[in-house]
Parts: C-alpha cells; structure tokens; sequence
C-alpha cells in the first residue's frame, strides 16, 4: 500500500467539507489522526479550507444557505473528532461577540457568520437572537473582546446597533473595541453613520473585514 | 374622465387596458407606518381590525397612493397554525418560536380556520371595514404568507433549510399543508370583498438558491395563484432581497406583477420578464424611505421610473418591501409627489434632472 501524503488527508477533509458529508467528514478525519497527521494541520488545512471554499461558493452563488449549513454541519463533525488530539491550540486572531439585536429574531445570517469566524480562526461568543445593546457591551468587556459583531435581518431593530456603537463610547470603551454590522437592511452608509468600523455583505466577507479590523489581513 | 380626477381604481384599470392615465400608480407598501397616521400604538393593532381598519384608511386619505393592503406582520398565517409570536409594545411583532420543533409533529399541524384562528378574523375584519369605507375607489388587498415562508415559521427557518436538503419529502409535508392554510385564507379574503396580496420572503435567494425554489417554492406559488385566479383575482408576488435568479420562475407560476426589493435590479427585471408580467419596486425602504430626505425619496423615484416606467407590462412604483414603522410621513408623501411630478406619459426632461 503506498502511502499518503499529508496533503491528501487535507484534501479529503476539505472536499468531505464542500460536498456537505458528514460521515465523510469523520472518516477523513480519523483516516488522518491514524496515519499520524497533526490535528491542528488538518482542521487547518484541511477543515478550515473546506469551509473557506464553501463561503467561496456562496459568493458565487453556486451555494445558498442550505448548502452552507449542511458544509458547517460535516466541519463540525470533523472537529468533534479531531478537537481532543490538538496538542497545541494554535495563537487565536482575536475575540468577538456576535448576536442579533434586541427585537430580531432571524439568526441564520448570524450563525453563518459565526461559523465562518470560528473557521477563520477567532474566538468567538455567540449571545445568540434578540440581544439587548447593553449585553453586547458587558459582555465585550468582561471578555476583552476585540470585535463586536451585529446583525440585523428587519429595518425596525437597525437603530440598536448605533445605540451599541453609543454606549461603548459613553463607557470610554470604544477605543479598544472595533463594531462591524451587517444584515439585509444594512448597508456602508448606515454602518458609516451609526459610527461602525465595519460592514460586510455576506458571511464570506465579514471574515476578511473582521481580519482586517483586527490588523491580521 | 378627467385625468386629474381619478381614482386609484379607475387609473388602475385605464392603465392596463392601455388608456391615458394621469400618473404611474404608487405604491408605498404600509404596514404599521398607519399606526403613526392615527397616533396609535402598534400593538393596539393585535386582535383588532376596527382600529387597523381605521388607520388603513386614514392612511390612504392622507397620501393617496394606488392599493391598500392590510399588513401588520408576516407571522399571521403561521400564528394560526400555532406558531408564538411576541408583540412588543411598540414596534412589529415578531417570531418567538415556531409551531413545531421536529419533523415528527407534522402531522399535528391543521390548517387554519381562517373565521377562528389566531389573529386571521381580525385582520379579516380589518379588510371587510377598508373595502366597505373605500372599495368604490381603491383596491383593498391582505398580506398572506406564502407555503415555503410558512413552513419556515412552522418548524423554525434554519430546521427547514437543512431539511431541504436532508428530508425534501418533510419539507413538501409542511409546504403542503401551509399551501392549504394560504388557499383557506386567501378565499376568506376574497370572500371579504378584497385580493390576496402574496409575499415570500424566504424563497429570496439570499436564503435558498434557484434549484430549491424550483422543487419547494414553484409548486406551491404556483397552486396558490392558480387558486386565486379561479376566483378572478390577479396576483401580485413580492419577494424581499435577491431574486433575479428566479424571476423567470415568479413568472412561470402565474403572477401577474411582481414586486421586487432594491437587492434587485428594476431594468434587470424590466429586460428579464418586463413583458410577461408587470413590474412593482423598488424605492430601498430603509436607507432612503426611512433615513433619507424628500429629494433622496424624488431622485429615487425619478431613477426607478427611468429603469422601468416603460415597461411592457405595466409598472408600479413602490417601495422595495413594506416601510419600517418609523418612516417620515414627508418621505412618504415625496414618493407619491414624485410620481405625480413624473406624469404620464413619462416626461423624460423631469427624469434627467440630477437635482431635486
């Protein structure tokens, strides 16, 4: 039997990833801590691309929501078999608080987000749908979180999201902290307006503008 | 008739049969925007179609747009049917949770019984109360959800894509019996004297793509307008945010207009489907209705009737989606203003203008 090459197993996870199998996924993964792969590597290169190529098809349209749930669902079930072989835990980009502001209970967009973050290495808390603007705060800086993260799917709740930007401000705590939003009524102007750092259309996007917020680009 | 007189009914009717018509129809799409015309709170709308009656009328009175329709939120049907819904005490209700949480207890679902479920016979009476007031001048319509969003406030929206691509058959039971519910309301609106005026935000393509729509949105749209059509209503389909990819699609399942989001481009549409349906859109309800100035609101309206004030099968002149709450009634007022300003035939001087 010949043997695989390191990149093989990474290219097994990432393509299990894309074609949205679950049981592929954990397949791949456990052919690849058997074989000797370092765990952290093949979330890396293998996991994290997948998902990084599923956003990349998002943005094209080729993907929708369905499939990029069904891609974070395979991701996860990988990372729940190689998680506990990490020996090291690779240096995190950065800490952000995400959630849905208070009266919105649409988080689909939210949790792709969220997804793409943890996949593009961030820590991330998640205070979940229908968060009232101070939790966002409290919790940024209980947890020296770098980014605070909005979304907003109804035109009626977009004003909690300058209401965050203005209580971190009255809490002389602005300065440390970078707020980036986005959702279906949000747009670059009213990001600019409500005195956000930044905004991203999609869930692809708001990876690099929060690499970019944190210095890491 | 005097073109200065006319009713929205009247230019409506002269306008698709190809007659002078004073203005384009206008349509700035109100929800509970009304609930400011008559300094009501919007919660005092739940269970009450006397007083969603009262500012629904008061509403058109005040700024003379083309249709009225009778909207407060789209959780109505899926309230029906068991979904929770909370009314904060001042802004648009919202989905608290879904009628059901797993597959199993689909079957526990029944469609609504449109005289007694959830908030339907109040709205229902809203409706009647409008088209007794103003049905001899303008056309009275009421918001029903169509199957695909439905399903979504039935098993919550994340279950349902999911299950679009784990358990198709699942979805269809759930579409299937929110395409019962919508036919069941939608006759007891008609019954009531008005149109059913259709809306799907979950089938936009910001959430699911071409191909789902077709298998899990298509059939249903299209069994429902089909149903309409049989009581000798035309429809008119909206759909929020992205849809140039199905438009051929919104068309195909027999709407008559459809209404597009400013994520969508009228000429896109115009040049896509511009002579199979009419076209209705797409003033952005946010950053220009609600956060603009009346010139923004103007040179808005001016750029959307260049991109389709000729079309082949009609235009209206609308806002992208229904108008958040809080949008300035001098906004709402530029829009129909504008309109006016515009005239009919379209003035191609007053278009080119760049001011205001």
């Amino acid at each position: 039997m010949m043997l695989k090459s390191k990149e093989s197993f990474f290219i097994d996870l990432s393509d299990a990833v894309v074609d949205m199998d679950e049981e592929r996924t954990v397949t791949a993964a456990n052919a690849a801590l058997e074989a000797g792969v370092d765990a952290y590597d093949a979330i890396q290169q293998g996991l994290s691309d997948g998902m990084a190529r599923a956003g990349q098809l998002f943005e094209e349209e080729e993907y929708f929501i369905p499939e990029l749930l069904m891609c974070s669902d395979a991701m996860y079930a990988g990372l729940d078999v190689l998680k506990p072989h990490l020996k090291q835990v690779g240096e995190s980009r950065g800490t952000i608080v995400i959630g849905v502001i208070e009266g919105d209970t649409h988080d689909i967009g939210k949790n792709m987000v969220r997804i793409m973050f943890e996949t593009g290495g961030f820590k991330v808390i998640d205070l979940g749908r229908d968060v009232p603007p101070q939790r966002f705060v409290d919790t940024a800086r209980e947890s020296k979180a770098d980014i605070i993260a909005l979304s907003t799917l109804m035109t009626t709740t977009m004003d909690g999201m300058g209401t965050v930007v203005k209580l971190l401000s009255e809490g002389n705590i602005r300065d440390g902290i970078k707020v980036m939003v986005g959702g279906g009524p949000i747009s670059p102007g009213f990001a600019k307006r409500i005195g956000a750092d930044g905004y991203a259309v999609n869930a692809a996007e708001a990876v690099k503008v929060a690499l970019e917020l944190v210095g890491n680009a | 008739m005097s073109l200065a007189l006319m009713t929205p009914l009247q230019r409506l009717a002269a306008y698709a049969k190809g007659e002078p018509i004073d203005r384009l129809p206008c349509v700035p799409i109100i929800g509970n925007t009304a609930a400011r015309v008559i300094g009501a709170k919007v919660s005092q709308f739940r269970g009450n179609g006397k007083l969603i009656a009262e500012a629904q009328i008061a509403s058109y009175q005040k700024f003379g747009y083309d249709v009225i329709r009778v909207f407060t939120d789209l959780y109505t049907l899926a309230e029906a049917m068991g979904a929770r819904v909370h009314y904060p005490e001042d802004e648009t209700a919202y989905l608290a949770a879904p009628a059901i949480t797993s597959i199993e207890d689909i079957s526990k679902l029944q469609p609504v019984e449109p005289s007694r479920d959830g908030n339907l016979p109040s709205h229902l009476e809203a409706m009647q109360r409008t088209v007794e007031a103003l049905g001899h001048e303008v056309p009275v319509t009421g918001a029903v959800s169509c199957p695909f969003t439905t399903a979504s406030f039935l098993i919550g929206a994340e279950n349902l894509v999911r299950l679009t691509i784990k358990n198709p058959e699942a979805v269809h039971r759930l579409c299937e019996v929110a395409l019962q519910s919508a036919i069941r309301y939608s006759a007891a609106i008609i019954a009531a004297g008005c149109t059913p005026s259709l809306t799907d935000p979950m089938s936009s393509s910001n959430v699911i793509g071409p191909r789902q729509f077709k298998e899990f949105s298509y059939p249903y749209l299209q069994r429902l307008i089909e149903f309409i059509h049989g009581q000798g209503r035309s429809v008119t389909l909206h759909i929020c945010g992205k849809t140039e990819k199905v438009w051929q699609l919104m068309a195909d399942a027999g709407a008559d207009c459809i209404s597009i989001d400013n994520d969508a481009s009228l000429a896109g549409a115009v040049h896509a489907v511009g002579d199979r349906v009419r076209i209705m859109g797409n003033v952005h309800p946010s950053e220009i209705m609600l956060q603009g100035a009346p010139e923004d609101v103007r040179r808005a309206v001016r750029d959307c009737v260049a991109q389709a004030g000729g079309s082949p099968k009609g235009f209206i002149v609308a806002s992208g989606c229904s108008l958040p709450t809080e949008t300035p009634f001098a906004n709402i007022r530029a829009m129909v203003d504008a309109v006016a300003e515009i005239g009919w035939p379209v003035d191609a001087d007053i278009l080119s203008r760049s001011d205001s």
